[in-house]
């Protein structure tokens, strides 16, 4: 006899993840795309150039040889560690993000006696965005690969290379990652999962109450509107996290490319620039779209009662300004030390080599992208509230 | 005094457009204790958002004294809303992560009273100020959010099913409250419930059926939260 599946779990199935959950992860994809685009080009180029080591024999050549095996080593693991982190950072805040707000239907789903496991095992799917994201920049860094190395080869310093294709790398770029976050996304989604049915089915479960320690705080008659500015960034402290990291990804990455150009040649500064702002801008929209998501029953609400465009923009949005400029401060002093570090102990036996000095120009212009980049998209999200319908807001 | 004129209301777009109000042509009068009773779907959630400002009409007017509320800019209408109007909602919304004070101060900065807490005193919760709402009963909910609504000195307090998530008992505590303070306060209230027995509190009786007004009519006597059935 044929077992049919029972239809309540086909339905609870499909209450889980679709299409569109995953769409929303294009971000995911974004940045796995240029992770493994940068990570591809480079260690493709340095197990090559590694095959011809002994075909080496003038001296300028050897220091040429050192100098691209290094700065390959240097480019694949710091924008692709960067680029990983991200990718652990956006994929544990959107499963988060998800769980929050589905936790009604996965309070029901674990309510009508679903294991744990059977519903974190549906979140593997969040790793297609990761599976998209490194085919797509795998498959750009294998034809723009044969360009790179005409460019390697034109300096002449080195004998001619051409590309080779290395299974293993396929693998470690690809399948690899898709794995392993496929993996975190199940186990994060698990954890969160260990939760109390009850705790899942109330929605006030997902903020957390941060009472202020001892009654001083409680008592300071301060203006409604700064208290609740105080209060919202208190409550969601993984916003405030999200928030400054997006600022120190724009800082550092902005800078670092910047810098990058009087360290290495055009192309590698140019790809480094290209990545940077990507990454930077996709994770500073990202952060304040959640921002501006998570606030709207405040920001509904306020409506209802009154309280002007500009009241609720400026107690809700704005203030993360303040975490957001931490950030790129933190960003600021954390691309100082690498590139430092880089220059002084790696390139420390090469000739030659420039001195590496704070540069105050990517600096400003830098800061000057930040502010306008988060201005904007900070101005056209208040715009979006205003046009936004009390009721659709409090419906949703 | 509130009137509405001819108000039509659709939802939708192309073959699944519907009509949820059907020229509704009414007056509440100032202090008065009106009462919108229909069943689910009948459209007095959707008409007491449209005379509250929350939804446009499709077509009609509402006037407040003589100030076509329809014309006003949103601007115009956030004043009308600070200055005018205050809200009780079925589920509470009450800001999460503010305690039992300073969710009441958030009605209360609009109208700069400083007076607010003798508010949360007349709903029986000045022992729960530094609460969550997280920490209090639905009851207790409630009755927060009728103090908060209360504390920007509204001339006109809508409620939708205040009622409607709480057990009989709280149910007509809550209500009793809100009649006391429109005793001492002074303000019009304009309910919306499907329950026929809090009807019975009313001055006058709003009954839709189908998004029309099927009947308007007076009580005599005003009965008090513990004289009604449930």
């Amino acid at each position: 006899m044929k077992f049919e599946k029972p239809l309540m779990r086909l339905d609870g199935e499909k209450m889980l993840i679709g299409i569109k959950d995953i769409a929303k992860l294009f971000a995911i994809s974004i940045v796995t795309c240029c992770a493994a685009f940068v990570c591809a080009l480079f260690l493709n180029y340095n197990i090559d150039i590694v095959g011809i080591k002994d075909k080496i024999t003038n001296p300028q050549g050897i220091i040429m040889y050192n100098a691209q095996v290094a700065s390959g080593k240097v480019v694949a693991g710091v924008s692709g560690g960067c680029l990983v982190v991200t990718t652990v950072v956006l994929l544990i805040f959107y499963v988060k993000n998800y769980i929050d707000s589905h936790g009604k239907e996965l309070g029901i789903l674990k309510a009508l006696g679903y294991s744990e496991i059977n519903i974190a095992r549906r979140f593997w799917v969040f790793g297609i965005s990761v599976l998209i994201g490194t085919v797509i920049g795998y498959a750009a860094a294998a034809v723009y690969m044969p360009t790179f190395y005409d460019i390697q080869n034109d300096m002449e310093l080195l004998p001619e290379m051409q590309p080779e294709f290395h299974s293993f790398l396929t693998f470690s770029l690809i399948a690899f990652p898709t794995v392993f976050f496929m993996l975190l996304s199940v186990l994060y989604a698990f954890f969160k999962m260990k939760h109390p049915v009850l705790g899942l089915l109330r929605e006030s479960q997902n903020i957390k109450i941060r009472k202020s320690k001892g009654k001083k705080n409680d008592e300071k008659d301060m203006p409604f509107l700064t208290d609740l500015k105080k209060n919202t960034i208190r409550s969601r402290k993984i916003l405030v996290f999200f928030v400054g990291f997006s600022a120190f990804c724009f800082s550092s990455m902005t800078q670092m490319s910047m810098s990058m150009k009087e360290l290495s040649s055009e192309s590698f500064s140019f790809m480094m620039i290209s990545i940077g702002l990507i990454l930077a801008f996709m994770t500073l929209l990202m952060s304040l779209s959640s921002v501006v998501k998570s606030n709207t029953k405040t920001i509904a609400m306020m409506k209802v009662f009154g309280y002007s465009q500009k009241e609720c923009s400026s107690s809700v949005l704005y203030g993360y300004r303040p975490v957001s400029y931490v950030g790129f401060a933190v960003g600021t002093v954390y691309q100082y030390m690498l590139l430092k570090i880089v220059v002084d102990v790696i390139f420390a036996d090469f000739e030659n080599m420039p001195e590496f000095h704070f540069n105050f120009k990517a600096l400003g212009i830098s800061l000057i992208a930040f502010l306008a980049a988060y201005e904007i998209i900070i101005y056209c999200y208040s715009r979006k509230i205003s046009r936004q319908s009390v009721k659709s807001i409090m419906l949703e | 005094m509130i009137e509405a004129k001819e108000i039509n209301k659709f939802y939708g777009k192309g073959e699944s457009r519907f009509q949820v109000l059907k020229n509704i042509t009414l007056t509440i009068r100032d202090g008065d204790f009106t009462v919108i009773l229909g069943a689910s779907g009948s459209g007095k959630s959707t008409l007491l958002n449209t005379l509250s400002s929350l939804e446009h009409p499709d077509s009609g007017n509402i006037f407040y004294d003589k100030t076509d509320i329809t014309k006003l800019s949103e601007s115009d209408l956030t004043k009308l809303r600070r200055d005018d109007i205050g809200f009780i909602f079925q589920q509470y919304y009450l800001l999460p992560n503010m305690n039992v004070d300073k969710n009441v101060k958030m009605g209360a900065a609009l109208a700069k009273n400083k007076d607010y807490r003798t508010i949360i005193d007349a709903v029986g919760l000045s022992g729960k100020l530094r609460k969550y709402p997280g920490e209090l009963s639905g009851g207790e909910q409630q009755r927060v959010s009728v103090a908060r609504a209360l504390a920007k000195n509204p001339k006109v307090l809508f409620l939708d099913e205040p009622t409607g998530a709480l057990d009989e008992e709280t149910g007509r505590q809550v209500l009793d409250y809100i009649c006391t303070l429109q005793k001492k306060y002074g303000f019009t209230i304009v309910m919306v419930t499907h329950n026929v027995n809090i009807a019975e509190m009313a001055d006058t009786v709003i009954k839709m059926n189908s998004g029309k007004i099927s009947e308007i009519y007076s009580n005599e006597i005003r009965k008090t939260a513990y004289e009604i059935g449930w």
